[in-house]
Order: C-alpha cells, then sequence, then structure tokens
C-alpha cells in the first residue's frame, strides 16, 4: 500500500465534494434538517420494562406491591442488595426504573400511615421514561385501589396507602431532544457514510472511471482508504456540527470524554463506510446503489432503539438489535453525554465497533479486488 | 509488444471473444474493428488486465495477463470508452490524479506540464472537464492514458461521436505517439481510421476474421472476390451466379461477386475499399460459421 497514492485518491474526492453542488448539500443540509426534524419524538406502549427491586420491608405488603408491579407484564424484577446495587443497575443500563421499598411497610399500612417510595427512573430516554412513570402510577393506584377498599368495608376513610417519589437521574426534565441529538448524531453518521461511500463508487462504475482506476496499478486497500478518508473526515465534522448545535440550541450535556466520544464516531463511521463500499460492490448505479444503502439503514435505525425503545420489541427482534452497530453506538454517545460513562462501562460496545470498523473495511477490500482482477 | 495467445472470454452462455490470436509489434498503431458487439472492448479489457480472460493468454509488455495483470496495469495506458475524465476535476487536475496512480510523487508534476505540453492542452488546464467539448475530452482522456509515458496503450474508440477535425487532431496525437515509439492498439468502426493504421485486425461476432496491413487485405479480399460497381436499377439476386453482397451506394450499387464468376454485362470492376474488403471477408465468415 502506498500513502501517496491513497492521498492522491482522497485529495481527488475531496476537490470533486467541494466542487459538486449536491454532495455539498446533502453532507452540510442532511444532518441539519434531520436535527430540526427528529427533535421531538413520538410514544410508545413498554412492557417488560427492567425494575431494579430494593426490598428492605420484606414481608406481605411489599410482596403485594412487588406483584401489583410485575401484573400485565409491565415490569421484570431484578432484585438487588443495596442502594448502590440499584444505583449500578441503572448505570449499566441493566435496569430503566429503580424502586426502594422502607422497611416495615407492613407495619405503616396497619398504622395507616402513609408508605413512601423511593423510585429512580432513567431519564437518558424520555420516551421510556414517561413510559416507566406512567406504568409505575398504575401499579401503585391498582394496589392502592385494593387497600382502600378493604379498608372502606371496615369504614376507615384513609389517606392513599402507597405513594411514590419519583427522582428521574440523568435527564431531569426528561428533555427530547436531550434524548435524541446523540441520536441524530448517529443517523446522520450512518446514512452519510453508507449513502454517500456507495453513491461515490456506484457514481465512478456507471461513468467508467472505475474501469479507468483498476486499470492502473492502485491497490484494492488503496482505492478503499483513499475513498474513506474524506468521508471520515466529513463524518466526523458532521458530528461535530450535530453536537454543537445539540449544545447550543437544545441544551445537551456533556458528562463524559469528548475524546471517548470521539472513538467511537471514529469506528463508527469507519464500518459505516465499509459498509457503504460493499453496497456499491454489489450495485451498479446511483439508484440501486441509494436502494442498497436503505437496505441497510432503515432495519438499522429501527433496530437500534432510536425510536422504538428496545425493551417494546418481540424478543427475537431484540436479539436482533444485537447485530446492529448503530445499536452500540447510541447506547455508548447516550452514556456519555447524558450520563457522563467511561470506558469501563463502556468498553465491550467499543470493541464491538473497533471490530465492525475494521471487519467491513477488510471486507470491502475484498470485494474491490475481486472486480480489479 | 503484444501478443494475444487463444484469447477467450465467456458470460454465461454468450461467448463474447472466441479463441483470438494475433500480433502487435513494437511501435505499431493498431486498429481493431468490428462492428458494435463484436467483442473489441471485451478484448481490450482482458488485455489491460481489467478482465480475467476465460481461457487463452497474452502477453502485453512481457507480462502474463492472466498471471501478472497487476505488472500488466502497471507498464500500460488504457483510455476507456466515453473518455473517462472527472468532470468535477480541472484538466490539469484530471492528469495530475492519473499520473500519481503511476508514478512516484517527485516526477508527478514534471509529467503533467510534459503531458499538457504534448496534447496541446496548456490553454485549457484550469478548466473543469464538465465544460470541455467532446474532442477536448478525448484528448484530455488520450492524455491521460499517456501521462507516465507507457510503452504500449490501449484505445478504445478514442474517436467515436466526433467531428472530422476533432477525430484527425486525435489521429494525429496517436501517430506522433507512435513516433517515438508507443506501441498502440485502438479500436474503432470509421474505416477511413482503419486505413491509416499500419495494420488491423478484423473482429467479428468474437472471432478475428482477418489480420494485417490494409492493402494486404485488400488484396487478399481482390484475389478471392470482384467489387463492381452497378446502376441504380440493377438487382441481381435472382439470376447472378457467385453473388455475394450487393447493397446501394450513392445513386448506384455495389456489388460483390465471388472471383470465379464471370462479369455482367453493364457492370465495372473498381478497386475495393477497405470496407468493401472487409464486408466481402466478414461475409465469407458468416457463410462458413
Amino acid at each position: 500500500m502506498r500513502l501517496d497514492r491513497t492521498l492522491a485518491l482522497a485529495r481527488k474526492e475531496l476537490i470533486e465534494l467541494r466542487r459538486d453542488p449536491l454532495l455539498l448539500r446533502i453532507v452540510i443540509l442532511l444532518p441539519l434538517a434531520m436535527l430540526i426534524i427528529f427533535g421531538y419524538a413520538v410514544n410508545f406502549t413498554l412492557s417488560h420494562i427492567p425494575m431494579a427491586l430494593l426490598d428492605l420491608s420484606q414481608d406481605r405488603t411489599s410482596r403485594e406491591l412487588t406483584k401489583a408491579f410485575t401484573s400485565d407484564d409491565a415490569f421484570d424484577i431484578l432484585p438487588v442488595e443495596s442502594r448502590k446495587a440499584l444505583r449500578a443497575a441503572l448505570d449499566r443500563d441493566r435496569a430503566r426504573v429503580g424502586v426502594v421499598i422502607p422497611e416495615g411497610a407492613l407495619a405503616a399500612l396497619r398504622k395507616g400511615e402513609t408508605l413512601s417510595l423511593e423510585v429512580y427512573v432513567d431519564g437518558s430516554s424520555p420516551v421510556t421514561a414517561f413510559q416507566v412513570q406512567a406504568r409505575l402510577q398504575r401499579a401503585i393506584e391498582s394496589f392502592n385501589a385494593r387497600i382502600l377498599t378493604a379498608r372502606a368495608l371496615t369504614g376507615e376513610i384513609q389517606k392513599p396507602p402507597v405513594v411514590p417519589k419519583v427522582e428521574v437521574l440523568y435527564n431531569p426534565d426528561l428533555d427530547t431532544a436531550i434524548f435524541m441529538v446523540p441520536g441524530i448524531v448517529g443517523l446522520i453518521l450512518t446514512q452519510i457514510a453508507v449513502l454517500l461511500t456507495a453513491i461515490a463508487i456506484v457514481r465512478e462504475k456507471e461513468s467508467g472511471m472505475l474501469e479507468a482506476l483498476i486499470a492502473t496499478p492502485v491497490r484494492p486497500m488503496e482505492v478503499v482508504a483513499g475513498k474513506t478518508l474524506p468521508y471520515l473526515i466529513l463524518g466526523s465534522i458532521d458530528a461535530a456540527l450535530v453536537l454543537w448545535l445539540g449544545r447550543v440550541v437544545f441544551g445537551v450535556p456533556m458528562q463524559g470524554s469528548w475524546w471517548l466520544l470521539s472513538a467511537f464516531v471514529f469506528f463508527f463511521v469507519l464500518g459505516s463506510l465499509g459498509v457503504g463500499i460493499v453496497v456499491s460492490t454489489t450495485t451498479r448505479t446511483q439508484i440501486q446503489a441509494v436502494f442498497g444503502a436503505m437496505v441497510y439503514y432503515l432495519p438499522a435505525i429501527f433496530f437500534s432503539g432510536l425510536f422504538f425503545p428496545i425493551e417494546g420489541m418481540p424478543k427475537i427482534l431484540q436479539a436482533l438489535t444485537y447485530l446492529v452497530p448503530l445499536r452500540y453506538f447510541l447506547e455508548a454517545a447516550r452514556g456519555i453525554m447524558l450520563k457522563g460513562a467511561g470506558l469501563l462501562d463502556l468498553w465491550p460496545s467499543l470493541l464491538i465497533l473497533v471490530v465492525f470498523g475494521l471487519g467491513t473495511l477488510t471486507l470491502a477490500a475484498n470485494r474491490m479486488s475481486k472486480r480489479l482482477v | 509488444m503484444i501478443e494475444v495467445m487463444g484469447l477467450s472470454r465467456t458470460f454465461g452462455k454468450l461467448v463474447a471473444v472466441d479463441g483470438v490470436a494475433f500480433e502487435v509489434h513494437a511501435g505499431e498503431v493498431f486498429g481493431l474493428l468490428g462492428p458494435n458487439g463484436a467483442g473489441k472492448t471485451t478484448l481490450i479489457r482482458m488485455l489491460t488486465g481489467v478482465l480475467a480472460p476465460s481461457q487463452g493468454d497474452a502477453r502485453v509488455a512481457g507480462r502474463s495477463v492472466v498471471r501478472e495483470p497487476e505488472k500488466v496495469k502497471g507498464r500500460i495506458g488504457y483510455a476507456t470508452q466515453d473518455a473517462s475524465v472527472y468532470p468535477y476535476l480541472t484538466v490539469r487536475e484530471n492528469l495530475a490524479f492519473r499520473a500519481a496512480l503511476y508514478l512516484p510523487k517527485s516526477e508527478v508534476p514534471a509529467a503533467v506540464e510534459t503531458s499538457l505540453r504534448r496534447f496541446g492542452l496548456e490553454p485549457i488546464q484550469d478548466r473543469l472537464a464538465r465544460t470541455l467539448s467532446g474532442g477536448w475530452r478525448q484528448r484530455l482522456s488520450l492524455a491521460q492514458a499517456m501521462v507516465h509515458r507507457p510503452g504500449v496503450v490501449f484505445l478504445d474508440e478514442p474517436t467515436t461521436g466526433l467531428d472530422p477535425l476533432a477525430r484527425r487532431a486525435i489521429w494525429d496525437q496517436i501517430y506522433a505517439e507512435a513516433g517515438e515509439g508507443v506501441t498502440a492498439l485502438v479500436t474503432t468502426h470509421y474505416m477511413d481510421e482503419a486505413e491509416r493504421c499500419h495494420r488491423v485486425g478484423l473482429l467479428y461476432s468474437g472471432r478475428l476474421v482477418e489480420v494485417g496491413a490494409p492493402a494486404e487485405i485488400k488484396a487478399k479480399a481482390k484475389a478471392r472476390h470482384r467489387f463492381l460497381i452497378a446502376p441504380r436499377d440493377f438487382d441481381g439476386r435472382s439470376d447472378l451466379g457467385g453473388l455475394v453482397d450487393v447493397w446501394q451506394a450513392g445513386d448506384r450499387k455495389k456489388v460483390i461477386l465471388r472471383r470465379d464468376a464471370p462479369v455482367p454485362p453493364g457492370l465495372h470492376e473498381i478497386e475495393p475499399t477497405l470496407e468493401d474488403a472487409f464486408i466481402s471477408l466478414t461475409k465469407e465468415a458468416v457463410h462458413a460459421s
């Protein structure tokens, strides 16, 4: 592999990008449009929401409450032994909500006191958080109704026996934009990277330029690297643009490390570019390339948890989401920006994206070389 | 410089090139002729290492296109059909890009300057390729194919769609390069261009029907056929023995007969053009197969 040839290819690509008005518009305006469009999101019904439950009572009342939570498949209980464990479950995304039932629940109810539950809601995904609160409220109300009915028969009028004291973590105002902006970064990177590289290569194929190119002594890896480099730069610029606007316009916080986020952006874009090149090797026209890219990124977007919470999907589809690189990028971007997650929490995701990045590029170079002989 | 040995290529059931063998000598301008779909481009793609042959081999600039296609690519130049230039790059940028793929970085600027001068592209060096006329685009395409000064160049229809003046300019350029020892294989379907080649090969439905200098090919055709001019109302189809072909040419008709057939009254014999020769030899090949 010769560096000067790779750079010549990259330089040529950048000149074309700079001068082709359409491409430039896609690169600059598409991210802005998406940021505005997806600043708001929709609501979805959730079930089997993972709940970390710290039961300090361990009595009949606390067991009744737990049963109320699991009825209608609303929550899946993950029992924890301490507040620290409860917080850790939320931090590592093993639970969306944490509930603490205080000591002496049965005794409190007998005395007619109001039992106050501590509730911690993961607010990094507002769509999920709203749902979690609504379902929790419903479960407690139905529990209360049963208790009150029993009390009414005995003639006592009472305050609600159980009230939740809800604290929303990470994104206290449940601001949709805060949740969406890290997602939009992923969405834009996927589109820009896959679509533009696929189009850029197929365009050369259509105009006969690729034949001229493969008739030169250039190596497949040089072509792949030369095509990748400019879009890696563009992808990074787009990511920075969206993140900056997210901060200025929507007030998205940055709790974690920019470096770690950059590492995720880098490998995610690298992998997406590889996908774009692979798509381009299987298509002949730009129209085919656009559809080929869509075949990849539409399911990727749906299964990433960007719009539809993964917890709300059937089990089989949930399993499929593990194959979607965007999922790991989203989890990482939200984790880093909203929760301040570090490498310690996110290294498995980073590792998967590194494999994704290097894997697709290798595949791309292999597919390229077949066309060259 | 080019030695083709029984080269074949199939695409599924279609036989695009069928056992083609010929040689092109150093410094020669070799014209590859044939109608559309005859297999000219497929043959060129195999000779440039872009497409793997199904059978046979060829040595180009001393290397096998089957075993060392990448070595071949480094030693040749190739101008693909319909002038492959990057529309959003200037003339100079197009040349510099192509040069950088072949030459070490230090040699690129000099190669670009030489190429601009040789091909007369200096006045338009800063224009975007998309703004060039067809003739200039072809000239740029030619310059690109030779920017690294290869010993062998393959030019696939370098003049298709050009006006006569632009065509002549391209051919003058090809001959100027050949004069300096460059071997050129050029495909065309213009007969007047074929006449200008040192030697030509006629490709017809994947087979090489004839190879030789234009004069040789005409002589060969004359040895087998009579070429005649007939009045416009001539209709020889029914009663003429040994008829090979007849077609309208201006206000008269051209007739090709087998050599042994007698000259009918009212018709007189002429010298065949290269086109006439090719038609007669192609017809013969069709009959034979």
